[in-house]
């Protein structure tokens, strides 16, 4: 009950000081929170924003499901088979730590500057959290478990499909989460850096037009988007893995 | 001969492009050949003004980095061990988890300016997330047994603090900064290639604006190359300070 009220107070505050600071006089590129939300639901009622969200949710949502299918079947392929792990996970390793937006110039020049480029970076960046964390949820399995399996008579694909795929599920939900996130920022980077539309494109052409109060709307735009996603992903967690406790 | 497995698969893709390079299917703006990949990629190192370009990227990266590991593993351990804290600030951490930072970018350009500043505060931003959660994971999962002894055997709260629980933390925040690291050096990157004027972010727009393909993907594989050192310096640090655990999967 206090926690309630001390994080109410938190925010209440937070919020307050802001619009006073406003009124009082902040440079112009911030405005009051309370300006926001006006421009927020004046955008609202216009065509053009869902223009814009629609351009963006067409590049992340196919990128991020080719990436978390190939990252998790792979992961999980590699967990379990000892050629393809040794033949896939050097190279993943290896390259892991590279940032993957700087394929974006390349994958520009061999695929066009339209949507392809923009969902195949989504998908290499979306691809590695998600093998990673399939193929340690995979390797992690305990062994006692495979083994009584086997010698209660299941075929090894009945194993894979009955064992090692849900033992492996909470940690290829985390590669998921990190993932879509991760799926957010290079979808707003490769629109910010070329695109004719979405939310990147919208925040580019406020910025040069000096329209802060469309820089804003696009800036909450994506915020909620990436917030009502993030959620989805972990309500259908939650309803997955009924077996497992959710601590964060 | 098992050892060479792994790179079956590496150099099989060399070899791939290197026959699609030579092909002349392609255009060599599409697929330039290896040689002069290499040749890139040497004359990056013999000249200074391209390494200086490297060095101001990764000050950037490295800044950011050092700003959100110092601020993040403090608010971490005070989530981690005060159920107060967390309540407080867990809905703003776990809330906009999700929401990319780099939309702020913009905004950041005119409060900071079009220079550093204004890549070293989102590179601070991105890497906070990462490393608070960890590190707050790790804090909370602190064996009570450890502590319950340690306050049996009569130590004050601070020497519990600094030598059970930091400890005890110390591998989650290694965790944490393995996978902000990588973090803090796309950050910079992207923001380089979205607006600037210096960088390796700015050179790998730059090759590509002039066409020089080539130059491209030498800077590329020196990004990947820096990358994949960062990744490794922190690991052989981790290795030194956290003796007593060995590192066995990717994270923890």
């Amino acid at each position: 009950m206090s926690l309630a009220l001390a994080r109410a107070g938190l925010l209440l505050f937070v919020v307050l000081l802001w619009e006073l600071l406003w009124i009082r006089g902040l440079p112009a590129y911030i405005l009051g929170p309370f300006e926001i939300l006006k421009h927020f639901f004046a955008a609202l009622g216009s065509t053009e924003l869902y223009g814009n969200i629609g351009a963006s949710l067409m590049r992340s949502v196919p990128g991020f499901a080719i990436g978390a299918v190939l990252g998790s079947a792979l992961g999980l392929a590699a967990g379990v088979s000892r050629v393809l792990d040794r033949m896939l996970s050097p190279m993943i390793f290896l390259s892991y730590p590279v940032p993957k937006i700087v394929m974006l110039p390349l994958f520009m020049l061999w695929f066009g500057i339209g949507d392809i480029s923009k969902i195949l970076i989504i998908a290499l960046a979306c691809f590695y959290p998600t093998f990673i964390n399939a193929y340690y949820g995979a390797k992690s399995t305990p062994k006692i478990l495979v083994w009584s399996a086997l010698n209660l008579g299941a075929s090894p694909w009945r194993v894979f499909c009955r064992v090692v795929v849900p033992s492996a599920l909470p940690l290829i939900f985390a590669g998921l989460r990190v993932s879509l996130a991760l799926s957010y920022i290079v979808m707003f980077a490769a629109e910010m850096i070329n695109a004719d539309s979405g939310l990147g494109h919208l925040i580019r052409v406020a910025e040069s037009g000096l329209r802060f109060d469309l820089m804003y709307v696009s800036l909450l735009s994506i915020a909620i988007l990436g917030y009502l996603s993030d959620s989805l992903l972990r309500l259908t967690r939650t309803r997955l893995l009924t077996w497992q406790e959710l601590d964060a | 001969m098992s050892r060479l497995v792994p790179f079956v698969l590496i150099g099989a893709a060399l070899a791939g492009w290197e026959i699609m390079a030579r092909s002349g299917l392609w255009s060599p703006l599409l697929f330039p050949s290896l040689a002069n990949i290499g040749y890139e990629f040497a004359q990056f190192f013999s000249r200074t003004d391209r390494l200086l370009e490297a060095w101001t990227s990764l000050h950037r990266a490295l800044g950011g980095f050092a700003l959100a590991a110092t601020t993040g593993v403090v608010i971490g351990m005070l989530m981690g061990r005060s159920a107060f804290v967390a309540g407080l600030l867990d809905p703003l951490f776990s809330g906009t988890y999700a929401v990319p930072k780099l939309a702020l970018f913009p905004i950041f350009i005119f409060a900071f300016g079009i220079g550093s500043l204004s890549k070293v505060a989102l590179v601070f931003l991105e890497c906070l997330y990462p490393i608070v959660i960890i590190t707050c994971h790790g804090a909370r999962g602190v064996d009570r047994v450890l502590l319950w002894s340690a306050q049996n055997m009569g130590a004050a709260r601070g020497e519990i603090l600094r030598r059970v629980v930091v400890p005890a933390t110390v591998p989650f925040i290694f965790a944490g900064f393995r996978v902000a690291l990588p973090v803090a050096l796309i950050v910079v990157i992207m923001t380089e290639m979205v607006s600037s004027a210096d960088g390796l972010g700015y050179q790998v727009i730059y090759a590509l604006a002039s066409l020089k393909t080539d130059r491209m993907l030498a800077l590329v594989v020196v990004i990947a190359l820096l990358g994949w050192l960062l990744d490794k310096a922190l690991v052989v640090m981790r290795d030194r300070l956290v003796y007593w655990e060995k590192l066995e999967t990717y994270y923890v």
